[in-house]
């Protein structure tokens, strides 16, 4: 891997501050960041993103490419889960391994958010519609997982299972305040156009490097509080959280390279692929698969997927893009 | 004073609404909610440091009669089964006003 590439995304102040949050807890600084404010931070940046991904959309139309690209973040969402299931299955009960499964299989928007200020810092473009894939791939993988319970629990133990409104998780997937704020902003986004943009830009792009180093700041002190919780899940979680990033970003690197997505595009859908949900997927698998283990699927996104992704990650898949030549 | 039944139960903030239906349909006179308490059980730490509120648990103290005791007691049960959490129950004195 080209280390000056690592080096230089280490050294950016977003990721420096995930560092300094992490430092802050395992020195037992007193830190605090009081608690509706890391909400709000991330609140506005997926209304940031959300918006400029809208904006840019009009900007550059839609296409068959395009297309192809919200396909296959809908394919890989889907497909994530089912083959993340069996190897966990391996090791685990059907609860954790769906409940983890569906994890992996879902997205994170602040590792996304992290590749964008990676891309920016090496002044190459992406595309809005990317924005409109992670909002695709929030969801699909809620589904999966639900399914895979009900497919694997046997009969005798489903019929002692209470059972759950299946309206409810689908309100939870497509419609929790993330996803539905995201969704939101990208349809506010097209339909002011280039008038809203000028008149948000201050707003949605001047101060959003502040807010995500701050956020940042507040996420590095959430993953080190979790380390604790991962004593809980040895050893093999720990690889898997490692590895199946890695393998599942390297699918997807593929899947760009057969769609020809830009270098861009390809890394940010190289991401989305390799990162794990923390918002979404564990408040629905919470009330559909409430056996899991949520010490388990929470911690590992957290502490192991989430770090990995933002400091090794993201120059790690920007190499192996280079080296296939996307 | 008034002898009472003191309920004090603990669920997931996911839950909170079924535990208040719960309430609801046994006909206690009223309950208060501490939202977002966390701390630890027999399935591991509640921590709040998410987004929403999936992972962490509600306080809901109430009061009522013996006769409703028994009805709350039955109906929370499968939820607390299910999500796990604690109901608490003692004897208490409430002042008439």
């Amino acid at each position: 891997m080209n280390s000056s590439l690592l080096l230089s995304n280490i050294l950016t102040p977003p990721v420096l501050f995930f560092f300094l949050g992490m430092l802050a807890t395992f020195v037992k600084s007193d830190l605090e960041i009081p608690q509706p404010l890391p909400k709000l931070f991330s609140l506005y940046l997926l209304l940031s993103i959300g918006f400029k991904g809208g904006y840019e959309i009009t900007e550059s139309g839609i296409n068959l490419q395009i297309t192809f690209t919200l396909l296959a973040a809908i394919f890989m969402a889907s497909i994530v889960p089912i083959y993340s299931f069996f190897i966990l299955k391996l090791k685990l009960d059907t609860y954790n391994a769906a409940a983890i499964a569906a994890t992996y299989g879902s997205i994170s928007a602040v590792t996304f958010i992290t590749a964008q200020s990676f891309l920016k810092i090496l002044n190459i473009s992406s595309g809005g519609h990317m924005v409109a894939a992670l909002a695709l791939m929030e969801s699909p993988a809620i589904i999966v997982g639900i399914v895979l319970v009900k497919i694997f629990i046997k009969s005798k133990e489903e019929g002692e299972k209470e059972k759950f409104s299946w309206g409810e998780v689908l309100r939870e997937a497509f419609l929790n305040g993330s996803v539905f704020l995201l969704v939101a902003s990208v349809m506010v986004g097209v339909i002011t156009g280039e008038k809203g943009w000028v008149k948000l830009h201050p707003f949605t792009e001047d101060i959003f490097y502040g807010v995500l180093s701050f956020f940042l700041l507040d996420m590095g002190m959430v993953a080190a509080k979790r380390f604790k919780e991962l004593s809980k899940t040895g050893y093999f979680l720990i690889i898997f959280g490692v590895l199946m990033p890695v393998i599942n970003a390297i699918i997807g690197i593929m899947i760009s390279k057969l769609i020809g997505m830009s270098e861009g595009n390809a890394l940010l859908f190289s991401v989305l692929c390799a990162s794990a949900s923390y918002i979404a997927v564990p408040a629905a698998m919470r009330m559909t698969v409430p056996e899991a283990n949520p010490s388990l699927y929470v911690s590992m996104a957290l502490a192991i997927t989430f770090p990995f992704n933002i400091i090794i990650g993201i120059p790690l898949y920007f190499n192996i893009i280079k080296a296939i030549g996307v | 004073m008034q002898i009472v039944k003191r309920i004090e139960i603990i669920t997931n903030t996911l839950e909170l609404e079924k535990v208040l239906k719960i309430l609801d349909d046994t006909d206690v006179s009223g309950y208060t909610i501490i939202q977002d308490v966390t701390g630890k059980g027999d399935r591991g730490r509640i921590i709040d440091d998410l987004e929403g509120h999936a992972l962490t648990n509600s306080y809901v103290i109430t009061i009522c009669t013996e006769e409703q005791e028994h009805l709350l007691v039955e109906a929370i049960r499968p939820i607390l089964k299910k999500y796990g959490g604690v109901c608490i129950i003692s004897d208490a004195k409430s002042i008439i006003h």
